[in-house]
């Protein structure tokens, strides 16, 4: 319980308890993975406990209790007294395990402070509604027999790597559960390890993340020596940062930000993200909402205090530009490739890309501005980095939600195509081979038999897209906003500011694509036709995300999009949750600056109204006759009718020319990846495996060789004969006489 | 440091003092006694009344157990080494003994030599220092009863580990010959016991012997194979002749200074050794002890007979002979070359100096080549031990130059502890993996000879538990972390390092060490250890190989005969290697205790 003097820490005996929020998965891991070996086909572990999956629930449900008694402890104090934030904005030091004393320890302590919180919420919630979702998707599958217990105790390691990351008090720490992730997500996209596909999707994430890894690792012992410590006590104060060279923290603050890049799937570092949907669809949800793609993103926050400081002001703008742009590539780049894509998953992964690249983008442009704006002293400033900032944080959190609530849904799709097609084809096991249950040319007309499912994916699509008042919305208008802000001071920022807006309107395409061909339509042949519902295991939580990102208003009302680091700013306090709501609605619609009038109009003219409508012009029409639909999908189904009958055109010779083959080969980076591997790297490592054998086997078995003549030669000297042995002693005797003699 | 109470062979004290001594006589008449009992009468002559005095004659049942002995020696060197373990219990009260007391009322203390025992007896000047209990002695015998009952225990299995119907060997379930077996062992340990306390060379030579006559014995008491007599005879042959050159040398200094005491050794040593002296004799004297002691650690080039009789003797004798005995000829190198030739000669470095380190470092890179091409386990064994003994040597030689150089001053002296411990650290623990080496031979041993290195193929398949154990020793005697056997390395390099460039910071921050030129060449011993260590790396991992990727021999397939009690004795030294290594600190401790008690003038520096 030893913080430092500079934080605060937080009033709550529940604090204490956070370090259970970690411990509870890890524990549980090799719980169920002994109790899995050894009960393995016994009927109860298999039926009441579900291979684990309900210990699981329980150790990710005390987790996420725990977790929201802490949230509400913070910004219930937060709330009440506005005053205990002024120290600085590292607010939190509630638990250290070594001594903080010294500046060289290693102890492990918990971090809270208002990213912490954010991440905290959203990984705790989504583990635990993943974690329900799993029971029903993989204790139903006859593929996974008997082995789910590996995949749950999996699971909560990777929960744990999450958690343990966003709650850790030091950069060291964060590395380790980093790790942890990485190690999990090998073994979770490998879990069908019998499939060559899965294996090699794999080792891919694997080998990808591992590389920004690397430099992540670089980075970390650049900030050690400059820093001497990776605790953010000490890396974070003012006091250190104004002590250190602005490109030498630039260099290290790059080097991490390359690690980022690799955990969060951004351009050059993508490629292992849709190969990623090798594993099962909970594995993806938990990859692509929960837990590791808001890894990097949380890294990248978490260098906030360096571009926030005053003495860094206007140093680091260029990474921060870096940063900006990455996103801003990516942003299209994914877009693009996920136009075309016929795998529901993929389709998703690549939106996941997409959406992160916004975040990305937003992080960049919010530390742009809250390294050059003397936003310490000047309250406009001060509210632009808040805003900038917040938004990146909130459509973090609205993208996890949604995608969450996607994945689910889409993996609900998938197993419910899968047994309508194991269940048709019962008999006939050549089928099986070729139907491809994730693709989309095998759905169509879904809305009719799916209800929930269905409504859950039009939410979902409709947050990412950024629908206006759900979801996504909120937050993807001011990262758009805040983007244009800073190009209108940098022109660099017009390359990031451009895609992003750009990207809206692909992102409208892309979802409405997505979720007509699935939903909308007649079934594309007899397998859709014969789609039941799901069970209840699987609904649940996906109730539970549509109502969340439904209410994603009450949130930004609440001053969620200004999540923003900073101890100056306070939820609740300054209006109530009506005016809080008034104030993003006008701040939304009728904004004063005509600039950003505009500019929100036509984000959302690209966004909500054109890609949808191009989307829908070419997929969907009219469902089977004789299906009826909910009555909150039939004016998303007529809407869509009548745009495709009406402006319904052939697409053929785009959807063949040279770029869609290009994006449909992923921009053939994958490839050029491969042949570099193979190229390069396979050679130089066959050359130095040549080297191996020839020069150092070589040497030592020569040394070997050698070496056994020479101890036969000695060993020779050992006759066997009592009287050779009693020369010896006489010829040492002479010598020690020698050497004795000599020194005397 | 506590005061040395004088004490008269047989006074109020001797008892106390000698605790586990006595334990281990006791434990020889009950091994004379207790297996002879019978119903043997006594007719006297002329009269038809038999006197029953129960020793011979036919044995009661109850007595005539094979185990009996075994237990019997087990039961009493464990007593031994618990008693040992409990003098350091609260502090170890030391005792000197001596011949001669006078009881007196002077309540007083005088300086110098003559110390008081609450001022009740005081020493004539004719009374001669026989025995010195203190830590560096009752470290050793924790060491040499250690590893006896460690060897006593191993033993019991040698027993039923051959085939009864095999009448050759049915001989051995006769319980009054293993009762000779037993009482030779605890004879090795009354001499190695003696070696350890004694502070006279005559009586460090009485207890020499006494050991190694026993333990020539018992090399030659493996009769199952012809090599263990003949390795019995080499050894006795070669041992003779190396104790009778050592005795020639003791004789010499005997005939120049007139007595064999230790103390009054040195204190002529010292002044021979100055300009005004004449060394001639005393030097000849020293070259010969050298020999005697060295045959006995088996430096090369007087470690020839080591393999044979190693190789012939039973494995928990050939265990004792690379532990305990070696330890035994340690403590006389230590009292030959540290007290009486005491590194204080003119120059600050002891005139020995460059014949031994010649010598260990000839005799660690010997021992460690010749290993490395051994096929046979005992063997490699014996030249591993042979390369250890070298370690020690290297250490010893440190030791010679720990005052080298007057800007050292101040640091030298805890070095040269530092090394004492070090070498006293490594004897302990070579107990635990040396030994058990040699007892996890000795479990297979049970099913015929281990002459190659293939009857060990599989071990890990037919035994996991002893490859495992093999395996922890294994790595342990090659020195790999976090075994004992690193530590006990690792302290030596690091003291020798420290003897020759002193505290590294101060001497460079001084500017007086600036380049490892400067440095005493005693710094090369280390690095040819280093090396050597390399080496030997190779010949301990082979084992380990052998046992884990070798398919198991024809007929030595599945597991060994069970016994129970050599299995406890290797659990025994495999958790001590661990342990030691681990969490090294208490014994390291006790070392630096009992090397501090060796010499004052160290600890003074």
């Amino acid at each position: 319980m030893s913080g430092s003097s500079s934080s605060q820490i937080v009033d709550s005996s529940m604090a204490e308890y956070a370090p259970l929020i970690i411990l509870l998965p890890i524990l549980a891991m090799p719980v169920i993975l002994f109790l899995g070996k050894i009960f393995n086909t016994n009927p109860t572990w298999k039926n009441t406990l579900k291979e684990g999956g309900i210990i699981a629930l329980a150790a990710m449900g005390a987790s996420l209790f725990i977790s929201l008694v802490i949230i509400k402890d913070y910004i219930g104090s937060f709330s009440n007294n506005g005053d205990i934030f002024s120290l600085t904005w590292l607010n939190t030091a509630v638990w250290e395990g070594g001594s903080s004393i010294s500046s060289i320890s290693f102890g492990f302590g918990i971090y809270i402070d208002h990213i912490t919180v954010m991440l905290l919420f959203v990984a705790a919630f989504l583990c635990f509604l993943i974690n329900i979702f799993a029971i029903g998707y993989m204790n139903t599958d006859p593929i996974n027999d008997n082995r789910n217990h590996r995949f749950y105790a999996e699971f909560v390691l990777f929960c744990a790597g999450m958690l343990g990351m966003v709650l850790s008090d030091s950069f060291l720490w964060l590395f380790i559960f980093w790790e942890i992730m990485g190690l999990c997500s090998y073994l979770l996209i490998g879990f069908y390890y019998e499939r060559p596909s899965a294996a090699s999707a794999a080792k891919k994430a694997f080998m990808t993340t591992r590389i920004g890894d690397v430099f992540l690792m670089i980075g970390l012992v650049m900030m050690w020596d400059l820093f001497g410590s990776l605790d953010y006590n000490v890396v974070f104060d003012s006091a250190n940062i104004a002590a250190v060279d602005s490109g030498s923290l630039q260099w290290a603050l790059g080097m991490m930000f390359i690690g980022a890049v690799g955990k969060s799937a951004q351009f050059p570092l993508h490629v292992w993200l849709p190969d990623a949907m090798e594993g099962p669809t909970p594995v993806s949800a938990l990859i692509h909402a929960a837990t590791m793609v808001n890894a990097g993103l949380y890294l990248v926050a978490r260098m906030f205090p360096f571009f926030g400081a005053e003495s860094m002001s206007g140093e680091l703008v260029d990474l921060a530009f870096i940063i900006a742009s990455i996103g801003g590539i990516t942003v299209v780049m994914a877009a693009g490739i996920a136009f075309v894509q016929d795998d529901l998953k993929k389709v998703l992964a690549y939106s996941t890309m997409s959406q992160l690249a916004y975040i990305f983008t937003g992080l960049g442009v919010a530390l742009w501005l809250a390294n050059t704006l003397d936003w310490h002293h000047d309250a406009d400033a001060h509210t632009i980095v808040v805003v900038a900032f917040g938004a990146a944080l909130f459509h973090l959190f609205n993208h996890a939600m949604a995608k969450g609530m996607l994945f689910m849904a889409s993996g609900s799709v998938i197993h419910e195509v899968h047994h309508a097609h194991h269940h048709l084809h019962h008999d006939d096991h050549g089928h099986d081979d070729d139907f491809d249950a994730q693709s989309m040319e095998n759905m169509g007309g879904l809305a009719s038999k799916m209800p929930l499912t269905a409504t859950a994916m039009l939410v979902g699509s409709a947050s990412i897209m950024g629908l206006p008042l759900i979801g996504g919305f909120w937050s993807k208008e001011g990262i758009i906003a805040n983007a244009w802000r800073v190009a209108l001071e940098d022109p660099r920022f017009f390359f990031p500011a451009a895609c992003v807006l750009v990207g809206a309107g692909m992102t409208g395409f892309y979802m409405s694509r997505m979720w007509l061909k699935t939903f909308a339509g007649k079934p594309s042949n007899e397998v859709a036709a014969h789609v039941g519902p799901t069970n209840t295991w699987i609904k649940t939580p996906l109730f539970i995300l549509t109502f969340v990102t439904l209410s994603s208003i009450l949130l930004a009302g609440m001053g969620f999009a200004h999540w923003a680091p900073d101890s100056e700013y306070s939820l609740l306090s300054d209006h109530g949750l009506i005016d809080g709501i008034m104030y993003e609605l006008g701040h939304a619609f009728a904004n004063h600056d005509t600039f950003f009038f505009i500019l929100t109009y036509v984000a959302i003219a690209l966004g909500a109204i054109l890609g949808p409508f191009v989307a829908m012009s070419l997929f969907g029409g009219k469902l089977e006759d004789g299906e009826e639909c909910k009555p909150w999908f039939r004016p998303v189904i007529k809407l869509n009718n009548w745009v495709y009958d009406k402006y319904h055109w052939d697409n053929s010779g785009i959807a063949t020319s040279g770029l869609a083959v290009a994006l449909q080969n992923r921009l053939y980076i994958d490839k050029y990846y491969d042949l570099a591997m193979v190229k390069i790297v396979a050679g130089f490592s066959n050359k130095v495996a040549e080297a191996d054998t020839k020069i150092i086997d070589g040497t030592v078995k020569q040394i070997e060789d050698k070496s056994q003549k020479i101890s036969t030669t000695v060993r020779s000297l050992t006759t066997g004969s009592a009287r050779d042995y009693i020369l010896w002693v006489a010829i040492g005797t002479l010598l020690i006489f020698f050497f004795i003699w000599g020194v005397a | 440091m506590s005061e040395v109470t004088y004490v008269q062979p047989f006074d109020e004290n001797f008892t106390t003092a000698f605790c586990p001594e006595l334990v281990l006589v006791a434990g020889l008449f009950a091994l004379i006694i207790i297996p002879n009992l019978g119903k043997a009468t006594f007719r006297i002559p002329g009269t038809q009344i038999r006197l029953p005095y129960f020793l011979g004659g036919e044995r009661y049942s109850a007595f005539s157990n094979p185990r009996l002995p075994s237990w019997i020696a087990a039961i009493t060197l464990i007593i031994a080494f618990v008693e040992v373990l409990m003098t350091f219990d609260g502090g170890l009260q030391r005792y000197m003994i001596v011949s001669e007391l006078l009881p007196t009322t002077i309540n007083e203390v005088n300086s110098g030599d003559v110390l008081v025992n609450g001022g009740s007896h005081i020493l004539p000047g004719s009374s001669k220092e026989l025995l010195l209990i203190n830590g560096f002695s009752r470290l050793f015998e924790m060491i040499f009863f250690g590893a006896l009952s460690l060897a006593a225990i191993a033993s019991m299995n040698r027993l039923q580990s051959f085939d009864a119907s095999d009448r050759s060997t049915n001989a051995l379930y006769n319980n009054r010959r293993q009762a000779d077996f037993y009482i030779l062992l605890l004879t090795t340990g009354m001499g190695m016991a003696i070696v350890a306390l004694a502070q006279d060379m005559f009586v460090l030579f009485l207890g020499l012997e006494l050991a190694s006559f026993s333990s020539y014995v018992l090399v030659a008491f493996h009769k199952e194979s012809k090599e263990g007599t003949e390795g019995g005879m080499k050894y006795f042959i070669v041992g003779s002749v190396a104790s009778g050159i050592g005795l020639y040398g003791l004789s010499m200094l005997y005939l120049w200074a007139g007595s064999l005491q230790l103390g009054e050794l040195s204190v002529a040593f010292d002044a021979a050794m100055s300009p005004q002296g004449s060394p001639a004799l005393p030097l000849i004297a020293l070259g010969f002890v050298l020999v005697g002691f060295g045959f006995k650690v088996s430096a090369a080039p007087f470690h020839f007979a080591a393999p044979d009789a190693y190789a012939g003797a039973s494995s928990p004798v050939a265990g004792i002979l690379a532990t305990a005995s070696k330890a035994m000829g340690i403590v006389g190198l230590t009292r030959m070359l540290l007290i009486v030739a005491s590194p204080e000669s003119s120059d600050g470095s002891a005139i020995w100096l460059v014949a031994l380190g010649i010598l260990s470092v000839v005799t660690m890179t010997w021992g460690n080549i010749a290993a490395l091409g051994s096929d046979n386990p005992k063997r490699m064994l014996a030249y591993s031990s042979v390369a250890h003994a070298g370690y020690m040597l290297a250490g010893l030689t440190a030791i010679g130059a720990w005052n080298w150089d007057p800007r050292l001053a101040g640091h030298g002296g805890d070095a040269a502890i530092m090394v004492m411990t070090a070498i006293l650290f490594h004897l302990v623990v070579l107990v635990c993996f040396k030994l058990g080496a040699f007892l996890v031979l000795s479990v297979l041993e049970s099913e015929g000879e281990v002459s190659q290195m293939s009857n060990m193929r599989g071990l890990a398949k037919r035994e996991p538990l002893l490859a495992v154990s093999m395996f922890i020793f294994m790595i342990s005697l090659a020195g790999v972390p976090p075994m004992s056997g690193f530590m006990s390395k690792l302290l030596v390099i690091m003291g020798i390092v420290k003897v020759a460039i002193g505290d590294m910071g101060d001497a460079i921050s001084n500017g007086d060490l600036l380049s490892i030129g400067d440095a005493h060449w005693v710094w090369w011993l280390a690095l040819i250890m280093v090396l050597n260590s390399a080496i030997s790396m190779f010949y301990y991992l082979r084992v380990v190989v052998t046992m884990y990727f070798h398919e198991p021999e024809g007929t030595r397939q599945g597991p060994l005969p069970n016994g129970w009690q050599v299995r406890t004795a290797i659990f025994a030294c495999v958790v001590a290697s661990v342990f030691f290594g681990i969490n090294a600190d208490a014994l390291i401790e006790l070392c630096e205790m009992a090397a501090n008690s060796l010499n004052y003038s160290w600890a003074s520096q």
